[in-house]
């Protein structure tokens, strides 16, 4: 059973006498320990759609299945559900952790015992043991981070939306809610996130779905959508200054010689010629051209004014 | 559901002990603007007046003035502060249900209302000499002030969760509850009767105002009309917020603020 479907979602709200479409035919799916990162810019339906999801905004078309569940019709699909919606915002500030865990354990339909047992072991896990007895506003940025994450976790949810994740925090707390992200997708969750950080969500992600205006303009395993946009040029850089005579041949294959970089644009087999031309020259590196996934966004974003999108679904 | 109020509650008793001074300010507060109503009426009236039950029936009336406006703030000004910190959607995300999470919410916190309410009325009465009956029947004119009174709430709730910002709205409704709560409406005569049973908590207000500063017995006859009144108040409320939950995840504006 899939953690996440989402089938033909629209969203359009009346602003006076003008109607905005913020969500048109949004479909997704995720399975049980992937990590989706949905990416677009300001404006383009990210919230709308996760809020549908979680059954906070009623949409006016589509379907959504939270293990199966849609929680639209039924509440008990939120037993399947964490999310941290606003940050830090998703606490009582005048709670010490360990209440905030128990509070919200009992309210996702534990018991107290089981709440405060599953709050233990989260304080554990997230490192926050040693401030469970510290009133939440007097927390730093990034523990009450760690603590909104846990808070979102202490059912055990199939699904959990993350918006935003990593904003606002320094380095290492950024370098922990990212290793912590990866270790709860490895344990079975499916987790669907959203960040304006790129890096983060390439490096997170096991499928991107882009969306703008409304509609996903990509949806694609990330390596593959990497793989796509990225070049077939090869980089080759080698120690010392190259003779005339290997200028030459090197010109012959197709290669261009930059100082003491080679660039080999043609076929993979071609690159063994490009090798021996150069042996038994000592070589620094040999590197690929590879799109990241900032460049791949703002080409998509760019191609949708020409109408071009792309799709591919598992 | 009984972890449900528990949990609740224990919420509210830890957010109650951990800021003592609002509580304490509360009281504070409550009884001095009672005790400066008081003395200036005694200054206007001069030393000779004898107030009577006439005082009593004053005291019941801003005492249940107080609660109620104690109950509107919970729900209504609760649902206003929980949109502005922004855990208001993680109440909508419980399988339990928002509207089964705040009626929750509302009992759990009563009992600590009733705490503060009733340490208020003991405050008034030493400082004012009067004296009231506490009959164990009061508690069933109580139970419907009470209906009527989360059902008025969870009206203003539904307004705070459409509109959010409902802070002049409370402000100017609590005028409105004055009149409800301290209006001698028992004593009404002819077509205004039914102007009294079809009023919010007033009936069951003037019930209490006959046991507690008359001294006389419950009228079952009148209790069960003021209880009828108020599970009508109170069926009202959560159909309304109900209504208010679905529009306002109708048109996205569930968390905003």
């Amino acid at each position: 059973m899939k953690a996440l479907e989402v089938e033909n979602l629209r969203k359009t709200y009346r602003y006076g006498s003008k109607l905005v479409e913020a969500v048109r035919s949004v479909s997704l799916t995720l399975a049980v320990g992937e990590v989706l990162a949905f990416l677009g810019p300001n404006g383009a339906g990210k919230t709308t759609t996760i809020k549908m999801i979680a059954g906070l905004i009623r949409p006016d078309a589509g379907r959504v299945r939270i293990a199966g569940v849609d929680p639209h019709h039924n509440p008990q699909a939120l037993r399947y559900l964490g999310a941290v919606l606003e940050g830090n915002r998703n606490l009582y500030w005048r709670l010490t952790p360990e209440e905030n865990l128990e509070y919200f354990g009992v309210l996702k339909g534990l018991s107290c015992r089981e709440a405060r047992r599953r709050g233990k072991v989260l304080l554990e896990r997230f490192d926050l043991l040693s401030k469970r007895r510290t009133t939440v506003q007097t927390l730093s940025r990034g523990m009450q981070q760690k603590l909104a994450l846990a808070v979102a976790l202490v059912h055990q949810p199939k699904l959990l939306l993350l918006d935003e994740p990593t904003l606002g925090l320094d380095v290492e707390a950024t370098q922990y809610v990212k290793a912590l992200v990866k270790a709860i997708a490895s344990e079975g969750c499916a987790i669907l996130l959203t960040t304006h950080q790129l890096d983060i969500a390439e490096e997170l992600s096991s499928s991107v779905a882009i969306i703008q205006k409304g509609e996903i303009i990509a949806a694609s395993p990330t390596r593959d959508l990497i793989r796509q946009f990225s070049g077939t040029a090869y980089t080759i850089e080698v120690e010392g200054e190259l003779d005339p005579a290997r200028i030459t041949a090197l010109q012959q294959v197709g290669a261009e010689v930059q100082e003491e970089r080679v660039v080999y644009m043609g076929s993979p087999e071609g690159l063994y010629q490009v090798f021996e031309i150069l042996r038994p020259l000592p070589l620094v590196q040999v590197k690929k051209d590879s799109a990241d996934l900032t460049e791949i966004f703002l080409k998509l974003l760019q191609s949708t004014d020409t109408g071009l999108t792309m799709t591919n679904n598992k | 559901m009984l972890e449900l109020f528990l949990a609740e509650f224990r919420r509210s008793w830890i957010q109650f002990i951990r800021y003592p001074v609002e509580a304490i300010g509360g009281i504070v507060i409550t009884t001095s603007i009672f005790y400066g109503l008081f003395l200036s009426a005694r200054y206007i009236a001069g030393p000779s007046l004898q107030f009577g039950d006439r005082l009593d029936a004053i005291v019941v009336g801003y005492t249940l003035w107080s609660l109620v406006l104690f109950i509107m703030t919970d729900i209504a000004g609760g649902l206003q502060y929980e949109a502005q910190t922004g855990t208001l959607e993680q109440l909508f995300l419980s399988p339990f249900g928002a509207p089964l999470v705040f009626v929750m919410r509302a009992f759990a916190s009563l009992v600590l209302r009733l705490a503060v309410i009733l340490s208020i009325l003991l405050i008034i009465m030493a400082l004012t000499g009067s004296r009231l009956a506490f009959p164990p029947t009061l508690l069933l004119p109580l139970l419907t002030v009470l209906l009527g009174a989360y059902g008025l709430a969870f009206m203003m709730g539904s307004l705070a969760l459409l509109l959010k910002r409902v802070q002049q709205l409370l402000g100017i409704f609590q005028f409105a509850l004055l009149f409800l709560m301290a209006t001698p409406t028992e004593t009404w005569a002819g077509s205004l009767q039914v102007v009294r049973w079809l009023l919010p908590m007033t009936a069951g207000a003037g019930l209490l105002r006959d046991l507690m500063a008359r001294g006389e017995a419950l009228n079952l006859a009148q209790f069960s009309l003021a209880l009828l009144n108020g599970i009508g108040y109170f069926t009202v409320g959560l159909l309304i917020f109900r209504f208010a939950e679905r529009s306002a995840k109708r048109r996205g504006m569930l968390g905003g603020y």
